[in-house]
Formats: C-alpha cells, structure tokens, sequence
C-alpha cells in the first residue's frame, strides 16, 4: 500500500487486510462522504415535486432489491426469475399484518422498522425454501425452479382472499418522533428511510465480501466442486444466498408497501422480475456499485421511453400499437446490446473512469 | 421640467398597469383537469378513444366559449393500465393545481383511493366497479356499476325466459375487475331473483373455447352473461357459432344465448367476432351512434370538427370520454353560476347537489346524471342493445335494475 493514502494511484498491497479495506484511500473516503452528505442534504436545499420524489424513492427501493439479487446472480451466480415474486413476500407480510391487525394498527404505524425487519425475515424464510432445490439444480433448471415459484406467488396473491385476491391491500400513515407523517412528508420522509436502509444495506453487503462467508459465495460461483473440495458446502452456501437475496427483497417489498401506502400485486409480475434482473445485467453483475447504477439507468430509460411513447402516440396515433411496443423493443435491445458489448455492466464504464482519473494527468 | 417628466412616467405606467389587469380579466380564469389513462399497452383500444372524447369535448368547450371566458386545461398522461405510474401521474396533477381528477382503471382507482380522501378531490374514474364506492366521498362512478350491469341483464334474462328457472353461467375477467359483480349477482339471487348461477368461469388466455361451451352445454346452460373485456367475448362467440350453439334469438332452446356488460360490447366486438356477434345482448348507460338521437348527433359532430376518424367517432368509448368532460364542465358551469370560487370543495359540492331538479342530461346518455351523498353511480339507468345485422340496436326502453337496491 502507498505511504500516503491521499494520493494512491495503483494497487500496492502489501497484505490481505489491506485489500479488503472499505475504502482504499483517504480521497475515496472523502469523496464518499461528500457524496453522503449531498444526497442528505440536497432536499433541504432544493425544491422538487412529489413526483420526482416518487421516481426517486422507486429507485433507491429498486437498489435494495438489487443488492439482493446482485448478491445471489452476481457474486454466486444463481439466477433467479422470481425476485419480484421475493419483493412481494416482504410487501404481502406487511400487507397480512395490516389485514388481520388493521391497517392502523401501532404495529403498521409505529413500528414500522420493526415491521420491514420482519418482512425481510419472511424474505429470508422464503428465499432459504426456494433456494432448497439448489442442493439438486444448478443453472438453466435453478432458474426454473424461480420461475416456478414466482408463478406459485402470482396465483397464490390473485386467488386468495386473505390477500384481497391482488387488489389494494392499504397500509396507514406512518408516526416519527414529530408526530402522523403527513401526506405532504410523505414522500420526503421515505426518501431518507430508504437512503439510510440503502446506506446501511451498501455497506452490509460491502462487508460481506470481505469475510470469508462472502468469499464463500463467489467462490462457490467459480467452481462449486473446488469449493466442496475446500471445506465448503455448496449446497447451503446457495440456500444461503437465496435467503440473504430474499431478505433484502423483503425489506425492499416493506418499503415498497409503506410508501405506496398499500399493496397491490401488480407491482410483482414476472415483468418487474425480468426488470429486475436487466437492472443487475445493465448495472454490473458481481459488482457492488452495478447494484446503484442499473436501477437508475434502467429507471431513467423507463421513463425516457414512456415519455417517447407518449409522443409517438399523440403525433401518430394510427401506429398507436408501435408506441405500445416502443417500451419493451427498447428494454430488450438495452439489455442485449448490453449482453453483446458490455457484459460488465455500466460498473464497467465507472471502473475505467475511476482508473481513468486516479492516473490523471498520466494516460491511462 | 423634471416633476412633469415623472408624472407622465407614473400616469404611463399606471395605464399600462391597467390595462394588463383589464386584458387579464378578459381572459378569464383557466381551471384544470387531469386525466391518467392507458393510451399504450393494455386497455389501450378503450383509453385511446376515452382520450380523445375528454379532449375534444375540452376543444370544443374552449372553442365554443361554453364557459364564458374561462376556459379549461385538461392535462392527459398516459399511464400504461400501471398503477404506480397512474400515482406518480396524479401527483404531478396535483402539483398543477387540477381541481377535479378524471382516472381509469380499477386497480389504480382503488389504490389510489386513500390518496383522493385525503387531497379530498372529486374523482370520476372510467372503471365502474362498485368496490371503488366503499370507504370513498371523492369517487363519482360516471355510469351504473358493473354490478348494477350485471344485475339488470340477470333481471332481463330473468323476465324474458321461458319455461324453468333460467340456468346462467357467467363470463369473467380473472381479475378483481371481472370477480366483483358476481358476489352481487350472487347475492341478487339470495334476495329472490330466480335464476340458478351454473358456472363461474374464469377466462384465461385461451384461444378456443370449445371445451368450455360443451361443459356448460351439458351442464344444461341456456345464458352465459359476460364481465370482461372484448377480445375473449370475440373468442367465445366465435367459438359458441362454430359449435352451432348460439342462439339466434333470445333464449333460444338447446342453445346458449350471451349476454355482456359495459366493456364487453361496441363497435369493437362485431369488429372482433364478425358474424358472432348476432343477437349478441349488451348493456352500457351510454347511447350510441347507431341508435340515432341529440347526443350521438353531438358527438359525430364533435368528432367530424375534430377530425377523428369513422372508428373513434363511432366508439362508445368516446362517447364515455365526452360524458365525464361533460359531467366535470358541468359541475364549473354550476359552481360558476352558483358565484363560487372554482376549487374542489365547491366541484364537489356541485356533483353532490346533482340530483332532482338539478340532475344533469348530458344527451350522450339513456338517462340523466344524478349524484347525491348516498348515490355516486351517475347514470342509473341501462339499455339494452342487441346486435342485428352487424349493428347495435337498441331493445325496449332503459331499464334499472329492482335488485340493486334491495341488495345494497
């Protein structure tokens, strides 16, 4: 490692503690720290609407979820096509609570955190079940399996009528140390819950990889039979990591469910698992920062593409089942040219001008 | 010198000033709408010509001068049938500073419910459920619900059969959308209504109905009423025709005779199933360009000014569009009359005061509009229509249904 953390410019460790730091430099620190401060303070500052607020708050929901399913694809490479069928675990265990208990019950409105916890517990639970068939099927058939239970889910939410057969299960205001959370806070007060969770989530994960339990799951990815063969068990390593992706989808549902004040099993279709998994591709898989850049940019396309279609709409409205089209012809082709240019994801391009700078004014 | 120069410059600015204040008095005040709808994905063969009927009737308000000179600015997003798009369209709405809220589907009305309670905003949505009514003040359903639509054809099936008591089966939308009526329905038949529900079916994405028929068929099922939207009604019809058991005249004997509520019908479904469609029986509280009369004339007219094509024109759909501008127009013109200030509270005030004398006939309906605080199904009354050479023609006079009130 370099004498002086301010100004590092290559990789000069001298021991593996040093590798696993959190943070390599001072600078990296500093610019983080900066970075924290400026998404805590700049809605005290600026002024945007509920709206902005809204898409925002669906993104940083988005990067919890994504940091399960990173977890689970990325660093030990299990897919899964039911991850939203995982957020809606989380979701509908709040949801249950508020139909058996009320959904203003102190419960649902006081003890809220308590409440995401538990919902991600149930996550957990459910992520270890689905999980099991890891102990017999890898790949194409794992993926499957997810499938299977993300279907199972979409049934069970529409049938039911403990679950309002997927219609509008409403979830009450929620209470902070000032008091009712107001409509008007709304969206504000959620936005630094799930930043805190987010930032709590980012630096859980962070350090997850840095023990020998997050070791544990890439290395069962690169080859399980060598895993096995080092005192690993790669059969619960991967339930492990279906429980740790269902609990982090699960505290993604809760927060879900609390900002849009109710549950609605629209919100965890087999579409928004497939989005879930072009969030990880396009983000980065393996790779931690990939887990904030893929729901922004997907997010971002979204609307960009919604605000197209629209526009092709009013302008042609005889093509009208092309400007239908136009949204998921895009998504599929970002997710392709993806795929075909640019596996590593847009953690990539973060990457090369990180490395890009360090050198600076050297050329890389 | 000096103070004569500043004089003209205070006498100057002070005409100026009176003269903006004057010209912004001429242009009147401008209120605002929103509408969130699916012009894209699904649904989007309803929203696109629900759209187009909310903007041209807001054109021809504007145009027309039919408020003096305020005018209205109708805000329309498209939300894809998503409800957390329909949300974050709402909430910009809500930035605009709309006073009256125009929404769509089931799903997003009932999420969004708590929402309208508490920015306390009048809502007309184009979903007729009657679930959107429980634990709401804000939502106006613009026609009778589908629960009512339902009823009243149990009702007509009820009274026009002959011989024992009819056998039903219905036809429904696997959704909250397509389940609701039917515990209604249910429930008509508890409170005496005789008629023995056979079958609930579920439809899914099927392409061929045939096993469907013959089981029903067996089953001894003489009408299928439907709930859902057109395409799988197109399915059955064709289905029910290439089987040879659908009824060519109404309770036809040894053959099944269909029957539909509000989106299973128009123009679009004889498009959909061709020949199929004869002696189909559909029911919605709005008239149609078929069925001449001073609304449908109105509303070719304002489709012709607007330029819309023959199909838009002819979409009972648009006719819906037109009905809920109308409905929100008339609720301003009233408050405006009324010397109120044009905000929400006073929109709603007048849509609960639009009853008795002050019930509203917008013509693109079979009967008036009536709200009050206990009735929030505008258009009480149905017609029955009845696809006759490739048209819709209307059967009898509107009808309401008995059972509706006895069961709520």
């Amino acid at each position: 490692m370099a004498t002086n953390r301010w100004v590092a410019t290559g990789n000069y460790f001298t021991s593996y503690k040093d590798e696993q730091r959190i943070f390599l430099t001072h600078f990296d620190r500093l610019i983080f720290c900066c970075m924290l401060v400026l998404v805590f303070a700049w809605p005290l500052f600026i002024s945007v609407s509920d709206r902005t607020l809204l898409v925002i708050d669906n993104i940083l929901i988005a990067i919890v979820a994504i940091l399960g399913l990173n977890l689970l694809t990325g660093f030990a490479g299990l897919i899964s096509i039911g991850h939203a069928a995982f957020v809606g675990v989380g979701a509908y265990t709040l949801a249950s609570f508020s139909h058996l208990l009320g959904d203003r019950h102190i419960l649902i409105t006081h003890a809220w955190p308590l409440m995401i916890l538990i919902s991600g517990g149930v996550g957990a639970g459910f992520g270890a079940l689905v999980g099991l068939p890891a102990f017999r099927l890898k790949h194409l058939y794992l993926a499957i399996a997810t499938l299977s239970f993300q279907m199972i889910f979409e049934w069970v939410i529409n049938f039911m009528k403990f679950f309002n057969q997927g219609q509008t299960i409403f979830v009450g205001r929620v209470f902070w140390f000032t008091g009712k959370i107001a409509r008007k806070q709304h969206y504000q007060f959620w936005y630094y819950v799930i930043l805190v969770v987010v930032v709590i989530a980012g630096f859980a994960v962070r350090n997850l990889l840095r023990t020998r339990y997050g070791r544990c799951l890439v290395a069962v990815r690169d080859n399980d039979r060598a895993a096995d063969a080092m005192g690993m068990s790669p059969g619960l390593t991967k339930v492990y990591a279906f429980a740790l992706a269902g609990f982090f989808a699960g505290v993604a549902g809760a927060l879900h469910a609390y900002l849009y004040r109710g549950v609605g099993f629209e919100s965890f279709t087999l579409h928004h698992s497939i989005t879930y998994l072009a969030m990880a591709i396009v983000g980065g898989l393996g790779t931690l920062v990939g887990s904030f850049f893929g729901p922004i940019a997907i997010y971002m396309l979204d609307l960009l593409v919604e605000n197209l279609a629209e526009y092709v709409g009013h302008l042609l409205p005889a093509v009208m089942n092309l400007s239908t089209a136009l949204r998921p012809l895009t998504f599929g082709l970002v997710i392709v040219l993806f795929l075909m240019f640019e596996p590593r994801g847009i953690a990539n391009w973060w990457r090369i001008a990180r490395t890009y700078f360090k050198l600076w004014p050297f050329r890389y | 010198m000096k103070t004569k120069k500043a004089l003209f410059i205070h006498v100057g600015l002070a005409l100026l000033l009176i003269l903006a204040f004057g010209a912004q008095a001429q242009a009147g005040n401008t209120y605002k709408l929103g509408l969130s709808l699916a012009i894209t994905g699904p649904t989007s063969d309803a929203g696109n010509p629900y759209s187009k009927g909310v903007e041209d009737y807001i054109k021809y308000v504007n145009d027309e001068k039919v408020l003096g000179d305020d005018k209205v600015e109708c805000f329309i997003r498209d939300d894809q049938y998503k409800t957390d798009i329909t949300k974050r369209n709402f909430e910009d709405y809500l930035d605009m500073g709309i006073v009256l809220y125009l929404n769509y589907s089931t799903g997003s009305t009932l999420g969004l419910k708590r929402d309208f309670e508490e920015e306390q905003i009048p809502v007309i949505p184009a979903s007729f459920h009657a679930g959107n009514l429980v634990d709401s003040h804000y939502i106006f359903l613009p026609i009778a619900s589908y629960s009512s639509q339902m009823v009243t054809l149990a009702e007509y099936v009820v009274a026009n059969h002959k011989g024992d008591t009819p056998k039903v089966a219905m036809f429904i939308h696997p959704s909250a959308f397509g389940r609701g009526p039917v515990e209604d329905a249910k429930k008509a038949v508890k409170a005496g209504l005789k008629m023995d529900i056979v079958e609930v079916v579920e439809h899914g994405k099927d392409l061929d109905n045939t096993a469907t028929l013959k089981r029903l068929l067996n089953k001894k099922v003489q009408y299928v009423i439907c709930h859902t939207v057109q395409s799988p009604v197109a399915t059955l019809l064709k289905d029910a025709q290439r089987l040879g058991i659908a009824a060519k005249t109404f309770g036809e004997k040894g053959k099944i005779t269909f029957l539909g509520a509000h989106y299973t019908g128009g123009n679009d479904l004889i498009a959909l199933a061709g020949s199929a469609a004869e002696n189909y029986f559909w029911t919605t509280s709005y008239t149609l360009t078929s069925v001449k009369g001073e609304g449908t004339d109105f509303q070719l007219a304002l489709a012709k000014k607007y330029g819309r094509d023959e199909k838009a024109a002819n979409s009972h759909n648009y006719t819906n569009g037109i009905m809920v501008a109308q409905v929100a127009v008339e609720a301003i013109k009233r408050a405006k009359a009324d010397g109120k200030e044009i905000t929400r509270k006073s929109l709603y005030e007048e849509l609960l005061a639009m009853h008795g004398d002050r019930s509203y006939d917008p013509k693109t309906t079979v009967a008036p509009v009536t709200y009050s605080e206990t009735d929030k199904e505008g258009v009480d009354k149905l017609q029955i229509y009845r696809v006759d050479g490739g048209t819709w023609k209307a059967v009898g006079e509107p009808i309401e249904s008995v059972f509706m009130k006895k069961i709520k």
